[in-house]
């Protein structure tokens, strides 16, 4: 079989919309591991200021990882209470599930936030599997 | 038939297949032990716990030294453009470290561990009984033999030849390989300094050198597979190697809570290691930018596939799963339970087994003679990354509910069990993590059986107009 060349999407300039896509995915990964609830007002700033004017690839790019957010804030937070309310906190049960769920959701979260901010290093498009449709 | 650049590149072969075959004991080992946990006097006293985890833990060891020798045996001619120094050499170094290793695990196994000791000289230099470096004395001496003779070979081709970051991060990894395995003869009476210098062994290598190894292994892979300017790819090598080394070698004080060291290790190895994950971050956003920049459509997917897989599950087993246990006052809870063989479990699997396997699966068509391998191996090759893969993850987070039930059992709760009682608790775990180390063994079968699969040959439909031969 032979290798077929292919043109590489940013050999010769970024395409437009790609810093704020980067800036959308950074924020979004910020929020799940550095600086959670601050990193999302920021994230939230950006897509009240650009959603309308930025081009294609960074209004996807905003529109997702602030669904993928929302999703993650539901997700991790009100999920984790609801585990904790409904188990009893003097419960092992209860911390078995809360640390394995909290633990394999987070992680594929991060993961999720990875692959969306290596696309858009690439500057290419990048839609999240079931926790990205909140906005489109 | 496709020729290798270089005909010495021939000399990582025999060391990939017998990284394949070690691969294969360490498994089985795995699951007898597995066994052991549940069924207490399963394979007793022929093969007591100790010696079978003696065993897993060395032979996954030696496999993965075989791996990275034959991975520099094989990169390191192509990124320096010139022929190994001394294939024969290598051929050499290869039987002498396969016999070495071979008699050891024979002799963990025939004779008792305190008559080994005896027998290998242990008293002239008191070396064996820490985990991870049981090795009777004469292996640890022909380990450091080997490693030597080893860089000679690897250096004096590097430095006869095309300088590049790759083969420069590599060469760094192994010389730091071979050195701080000399603490290994370092074994003070005082408890306190042995375990600290024991680390600078078991941690400097797994979260220090080592992956300035898997970076170096990795990089070149992709640049093989991706076709990405070389600029592009040593940036992200100096980035990953910077972060690995900043972070990994303070975060050693990870292991020094509590054993005797100062209390200030508490905070710099908790700050540190918090950082450890970086790394592999980085790695995992480097992996998947190559492959979205990639310049060519490589033919050999299931090596593009190794490489992103290692990148993802390095982060999740040495970065998520480290970082779960590894701030102090969580530790405090969590030391020595089956959180960190989950974490142990997972890490060396993501990190170093996932990288043995990617280079293994880019370089071994062509030692083979073929550019990549048939469709039908590949895509056994990748049924066989999926059954591993899943597999360990399922064994990881068995080990974790087994490790959360047990700290709760026995370190939190008003009145704490015993150890042995809270064991008999988690057998549901422990059963449920041997079923994972079953199919992780059916996805080494399908592994190695990839290699002898053939593409079956096209049927022709009767009535089908076949193309005229040219």
């Amino acid at each position: 079989m032979p290798i077929s060349p292919e043109p590489s999407p940013t050999e010769d300039h970024s395409p437009p919309g790609q810093g704020l896509a980067i800036a959308a995915e950074s924020l979004y990964l910020i929020n799940l591991l550095l600086l959670p609830g601050l990193a999302f007002l920021l994230l939230l700033g950006l897509y009240g200021r650009y959603r309308r004017s930025a081009p294609p690839l960074g209004r996807l790019h905003l529109q997702q990882t602030l669904s993928a957010s929302l999703w993650a804030g539901g997700l991790l937070v009100i999920v984790n209470l609801l585990i904790i309310a409904l188990g009893g906190y003097d419960a092992a049960s209860t911390w078995v599930i809360a640390i394995l769920y909290f633990t394999t959701v987070h992680a594929t979260l991060v993961l999720l936030g990875i692959l969306g901010l290596a696309r858009s290093l690439a500057g290419q498009t990048f839609r999240y599997p079931l926790v990205g449709n909140l906005l489109s | 038939m496709t020729q290798l650049p270089y005909k010495s590149q021939a000399v990582a072969k025999p060391y990939f297949m017998a990284a394949i075959a070690l691969f294969v004991g360490q498994i089985l080992f795995g699951l007898i032990l597995g066994l052991q946990y549940v069924i207490g006097d399963f394979l007793f006293p022929a093969i007591p716990f100790n010696v079978a985890r003696m065993v897993h833990t060395n032979l996954l060891i030696v496999w993965l030294l075989f791996g990275f020798m034959g991975a520099a045996y094989y990169l390191v001619p192509e990124e320096t453009e010139t022929e190994l120094h001394s294939p024969l050499l290598a051929h050499v170094l290869f039987w002498v470290f396969l016999i070495a290793g071979v008699l050891t695990v024979v002799g963990y196994l025939a004779v008792p561990y305190a008559t080994l000791a005896q027998m290998t000289g242990n008293d002239l230099l008191e070396t064996m009984g820490r985990e991870f470096l049981e090795q009777p004395l004469p292996t640890k001496v022909g380990i450091v033999v080997v490693a030597l003779a080893f860089l000679y070979n690897i250096g004096m081709t590097i430095l006869k030849g095309r300088k590049t970051a790759i083969t420069m991060i590599l060469l760094i990894g192994l010389i730091g390989l071979a050195v701080l395995f000399l603490f290994a003869f370092y074994n003070p009476s005082n408890l306190v300094k042995d375990k600290y210098f024991w680390w600078w062994v078991v941690h400097l290598w797994v979260e220090g050198v080592w992956e300035l190894i898997m970076a170096a292994i990795l990089g070149f892979v992709l640049l093989k597979v991706t076709g990405v300017d070389r600029e592009v790819i040593e940036k992200w090598l100096y980035v990953i190697v910077t972060l690995a080394l900043v972070t990994g070698i303070i975060g050693t004080g990870h292991h020094y809570y509590w054993i005797g060291a100062p209390a200030y290790w508490q905070w710099w190895g908790g700050i540190f290691s918090a950082l450890e994950p970086l790394p592999f971050f980085a790695m995992t956003v480097f992996c998947f930018n190559m492959v979205n920049r990639r310049r060519r459509q490589h033919p050999n997917k299931a090596a593009t596939l190794w490489a992103l897989g290692t990148g993802v599950m390095a982060f999740l087993g040495a970065g998520v799963w480290g970082f779960l246990h590894t701030l102090a006052p969580i530790n405090y809870y969590t030391h020595g339970s089956q959180i960190t063989a989950a974490h142990g479990h997972l890490a060396f699997y993501g990190a170093y087994v996932m990288v043995v396997l990617t280079i293994i699966s880019y370089a071994m068509p062509m030692l083979r003679g073929r550019e990549v391998n048939p469709e039908r191996a590949q895509v056994l090759e990748m049924w066989s990354f999926w059954l591993m893969t899943v597999s360990m993850v399922f064994i990881t987070l068995f080990l974790t509910a087994a490790g959360i039930l047990q700290v709760w059992l026995q370190r939190i709760i008003p009145n704490p069990q015993p150890f042995i009682e809270v064991q008999n608790q988690l057998v549901l775990f422990y059963w449920l993590r041997w079923l994972s180390g079953v199919v992780f063994l059916i996805g080494l079968v399908v592994y190695i059986y990839s290699f002898f699969a053939k593409d079956k040959p096209q049927t022709v439909e009767a009535g089908e107009v076949q193309p005229a031969m040219t």
